[in-house]
């Protein structure tokens, strides 16, 4: 009697510790990013908001529009918590591929989210790729990432394909408007991120049976002491508009120049880089006053979304200026994560591949439905909307449904 | 082309050119006496331009008042750097004391973006920041040309120090042969050492100068040190007006070339400059 | 300098240990650290017959890295053309590229000539950015093949990665060793300590140092071709930089320039240097891993100026 008294025991207290040992297990996601080097300034802020996310889904936030702020953790896993991993990438492709390949070594993520640059997200994707394991892109905004036809990539941002369409479609608004619109001037940096804006501007352009022309086109160097000889060529070309595929350090140069050498084109527009900083138009206040820009986040938006404003807030609380749209991406990747990790049969690389391909997520956080992936990993529920500094804050402009005040053209009176 | 922006070209390249020229003295006195590479060099410039940056946000002291103490600061940032870094390996192949520096520069690089993080900074409110002129369709930064005539003048100081002071004479002495000086008397450590901090206090200067109009952020110093080995070399080891001329023309040829040619081959222009002037002059323009 | 003997014995312990290491600790990115520590050493010591025997400091190896890792890569990408041709191509083209580039920049001295290598390789790295060809600054990636040896591409293992290395890595001690005994060696050591006095006894100094700038790039190139199979990314920023062009003459230095074994030590303390700070250090963010790098190579710099075979001499007199 009493032997089977303590094999009952012994079973029901296995039977109870087992779910136990098993359904809480923190699922681990690593993440590249450049958090030194040149770029370590955008890549701390995903950073940071990544680490918000984690500390959204794994708390309890009332939310609306925000899923799995109310659950802790991940509620078809037991409950169980995200636990993010970073990896340095110094913002090199050859660093960032020996840190893929150690995270998959280490086989103890689940998912890789990445890696901010075009340039390093690219080779890091394909090292994935070889070894079948699902790669999650927020921001890396180079459109030939999703056209290589690979399986295991997603990408939540727009692409300069997108991007360029806003914009022209903005600039016939604006044409609409009266504005002097065909003249256009681009300057853009030597890497994958700029000559791919330029690809799609040159495309946009020449299907556009001359209403536009490109009067001037200025590849630069991407680490420069100084930039008048491009400004100057801007100038010379008086261009209505210039577009700009820069990144923050250049941006500030570029717009510190145009206002020393007295470049006054009527607008100013850049594809997802440095203008989207905060610290942008903090630092800089009347220079890039009437600066655009596309966006897929503004403080606007918290505006018009208060739970926007709980995020904000977490953000700052770590990074001390607002988020941006290139850090709310980041933000939102973690949840497209949570959520797949959510509808996954089980945590496997190819159900994980699987639940992210199928992936329809409402979240409030970005302009547009949310998230869901076509067959080439492309974000398909996402828009971009053109923002402008405007009384030194970024407001959004366009499309109507999203704007907030209206556009200031031309930028300088 | 239009004149007026051909006549900008070369103001923004002048402008520019004199920075170039006194970062390059710098070096080239330490070079030239020393026979040492201070691959570190860019990031004492980095240095300076936090130092006015820090002082501007945390003393109110204007970047223009600023600079005396700025300059002070690396000299002594340089002193020190030759105590424990250069000193102990003065003996040895050259290799070794560029690999010092090399080391010398991630630390510091790294050591700032650790305390003072990644974000690019900018100083506003001071007296020279935002001001602009312009004179006749052609247009100036107030901070740029108040930097521009501060390096001109610095490095014409420097000059004086170099052929005017007894100090001066000992440099050169040293400079020519070490072993002699040291024979007719000449401290050649305490030499040394007050070339080193010499160059930093130029290179300083020129950062101080630059915080006025120019982002500053720890990776700041790597492109204009790259270039101030070119200039250096173009100019001749060891030669102020050698170093302060090559950067003047460094800084044309990329403004104007760049605008001609093409900005994304800009610096290519310097770097073909170079290795045009050195198949002629083997020993840069001015070198001896 | 060693006997024969014991060269040979320290050779094949070097290739024991390395050959059985990765059975051991059987862990991908040992191997990887392995894999590079031995690349390093090769184009180290590569460098080394330029640069610390012959006397003459390049900084711009990087150029001859960078045309042997297009030369494997692009062909490939554009006609499937395999590795090792593009591997042969690439050292040939280096070996001339050496030849061009040394004639005229062999008559300056020192620094001039430093700065010289540098700015050649600024330029050709300019090219290659405007080169459509080679898709300019986005660089190349390897195209998703079939594994094998005729594409030189293994993804599920990295021995093979490992045993072509060591086999370099053979290949350009032996060579070395031969060289320090042979006639060419003495040159060498005479153009890097008195060249006058070797060009009075007969030396034909811009010869030697084509030779050994012509070595040097073969071995360069070599080395840049397997980089490219490799990573499987080349991009002009990545291997036509002066990055690269720096961590070999660093790698070298830190062991000890001109000499047997520099490369090899040099090598050993870097490259785990750099690998395992980024690894416990890296990912905190804020570059503390660079912090301890910057301040170890300063620290070894310091306490040690003859590198690291300083170290070892100092201790085998020691036990003498």
């Amino acid at each position: 009697m009493k032997k089977h008294l303590i094999l009952f025991f012994g079973l029901v207290l296995l039977l109870g510790l087992y779910p136990v040992a098993n359904a809480a297990d923190p699922i681990e996601i690593a993440l590249l990013y450049p958090l030194s080097g040149p770029l370590a300034d955008p890549g701390n802020r995903a950073k940071a908001a990544c680490d918000v996310a984690a500390e959204i889904i794994n708390g309890t936030y009332d939310l609306p529009g925000i899923p799995y702020a109310k659950t802790q953790g991940i509620p078809n896993k037991g409950g169980a918590k995200i636990v993010l991993k970073y990896y340095d990438t110094q913002g090199s492709p050859e660093v960032g591929k020996a840190e893929t390949e150690r995270i998959l070594q280490e086989g103890k993520a689940k998912l890789i989210i990445g890696a901010y640059q075009s340039s390093v997200t690219k080779p890091t994707s394909f090292v994935a790729e070889r070894q079948k394991f699902p790669y999650l892109c927020a921001e890396s905004s180079s459109a030939a990432l999703t056209e290589r036809g690979l399986k295991y990539f997603f990408r939540i941002a727009p692409t300069d394909y997108h991007d360029t369409v806003m914009f022209f479609k903005f600039l016939d608004d604006m044409k609409k408007e009266g504005k002097k619109v065909s003249r256009i001037a681009m300057v853009y940096e030597k890497t994958e991120f700029g000559f791919h804006a330029n690809e799609e501007v040159k495309k946009a352009v020449g299907n556009s049976k001359g209403a536009y022309q490109i009067v001037a086109d200025i590849p630069y160097e991407f680490k420069a002491t100084d930039v008048n000889a491009e400004v100057l060529k801007v100038k010379a070309a008086q261009p209505d508009v210039v577009l700009h595929a820069t990144q923050f350090s250049e941006m500030m140069l570029f717009a510190k120049a145009y206002e020393s050498l007295g470049v006054k084109v009527p607008a100013n527009l850049s594809f997802c880089g440095g203008y989207q900083n905060p610290v942008f138009a903090k630092e800089l206040g009347k220079t890039v006053e009437n600066y655009m820009g596309s966006c897929t986040f503004a403080e606007d938006f918290i505006a018009k979304k208060a739970q926007l404003k709980v995020l904000n807030d977490m953000f700052k609380a770590k990074v001390k200026s607002n988020l941006d749209g290139v850090a709310m991406e980041a933000l939102t990747s973690v949840f497209v994560a949570a959520d797949a990790f959510n509808r996954a049969k089980d945590l496997s690389p190819d159900a994980v591949r699987d639940a992210l391909a199928t992936t329809e997520l409402q979240i409030a956080t970005l302009p547009g439905k949310g998230v869901k992936f076509d067959e080439s990993g492309q974000n398909i529920w996402i828009d971009s909307t053109m923002s402008q500094v405007i009384g030194g804050d970024y407001k959004v402009v366009w499309p109507a449904e999203w704007a907030t005040a209206k556009t200031v053209w031309p930028m300088r009176p | 082309m239009d004149s007026a922006i051909f006549l900008q070209l070369i103001i923004s390249g002048l402008l520019i050119g004199f920075v170039f020229s006194l970062i390059a003295v710098g070096l080239t006195l330490i070079w030239g006496v020393m026979d040492i590479l201070n691959f570190a060099h860019g990031d004492f410039l980095m240095l300076a331009m936090f130092s006015s940056f820090l002082m501007f946000g945390h003393l109110g002291f204007d970047p223009l008042l600023s600079l005396p103490l700025v300059v002070a600061l690396l000299f002594l940032v340089g002193l020190l750097t030759f105590r424990l870094v250069i000193r102990p390996v003065l003996g040895y192949p050259g290799l070794i004391a560029l690999l010092a520096t090399f080391g010398l520069s991630i630390f510091i690089r790294n050591v700032v973006l650790f305390i003072l993080g990644p974000n690019y900074r900018v100083i506003n409110q001071s007296i020279l920041a935002g001001k602009n002129f312009s004179l006749l369709e052609l247009h100036f930064s107030v901070a740029q040309v108040v930097s521009a005539v501060g390096c001109m003048v610095i490095t014409y100081v420097v000059y004086l120090l170099i052929v005017r002071t007894k100090y001066g004479r000992a440099l050169r002495a040293t400079s020519l042969d070490k072993d002699t000086a040291l024979l007719m008397g000449i401290n050649t450590n305490r030499v040394f050492a007050m070339t080193f901090g010499l160059g930093a206090a130029c290179v300083g200067a020129a950062g101080g100068l630059l915080s006025n109009f120019y982002p500053i952020f720890p990776e700041v110093g790597l492109n204009f040190a790259i270039l101030s080995f070119v200039i250096v070399a173009l100019g001749g080891f060891g030669n102020i007006g050698g170093a302060f001329l090559a950067g003047i023309l460094v800084g044309l040829i990329e403004n104007v070339g760049g605008f001609l040619i093409g900005p994304e081959l800009k610096y290519t222009l310097v770097f073909l400059l170079y290795l045009a002037v050195i198949s002629i002059r083997p020993k840069g323009l001015f070198g001896w | 300098m060693q006997t024969t003997k014991h060269f040979f014995i320290t050779l094949g312990c070097v290739l024991l240990a390395v050959a059985v290491a990765p059975l051991v600790v059987a862990n991908i990115h040992f191997q990887h650290l392995l894999i590079m520590l031995l690349l390093y050493t090769t184009l180290s010591q590569a460098w080394n017959l330029i640069g610390g025997y012959a006397g003459q400091v390049s900084f711009g190896h990087a150029v001859f890295f960078g045309i042997g890792a297009y030369a494997a890569m692009a062909p490939l990408n554009q006609w499937g053309l395999t590795p090792w041709a593009g591997m042969a191509i690439g050292a040939v083209i280096s070996v001339i590229v050496a030849v061009v580039i040394g004639v005229p920049v062999f008559r300056l001295k020192g620094h001039y000539f430093a700065i010289s290598t540098f700015a050649v390789a600024e330029v050709v790295k300019e090219l290659f950015s405007n080169w459509k060809w080679v898709d300019g600054p986005i660089g190349l990636d390897a195209p998703v093949l079939q594994e094998g040896f005729y594409n030189f591409m293994f993804y599920k293992t990295k021995m093979p990665y490992l045993y072509v290395t060591l086999a370099f890595f053979l290949v350009v001690m032996v060579l070395t060793f031969h060289m320090e005994r042979s006639r060419m060696g003495y040159y060498f050591r005479a153009i890097k300590q008195r060249p006058e006095a070797a060009q009075a006894m007969g030396v034909n100094i811009s010869r030697y140092k084509q030779y050994a700038f012509m070595m040097s790039a073969l071995f360069t190139a070599i080395c840049g071709a397997f980089y490219a199979m490799y990573i499987l990314h080349i991009e002009p920023a990545t291997v036509l930089s002066l990055d690269i062009s720096m961590k070999i003459v660093l790698v070298t230095a830190l062991g000890g320039a001109g000499s047997l074994w520099g490369p090899l030590l040099g090598a050993m303390i870097l490259i785990p240097l750099q690998e395992y700070s980024r690894i416990w250090l890296g990912g905190t963010g804020m570059g503390i891993d660079l912090i301890v790098l910057g301040l170890l190579i300063m620290l070894i710099c310091i306490f040690e100026p003859k590198g690291i075979v300083g170290i070892l001499q100092r201790l085998t007199r020691r036990k003498g």
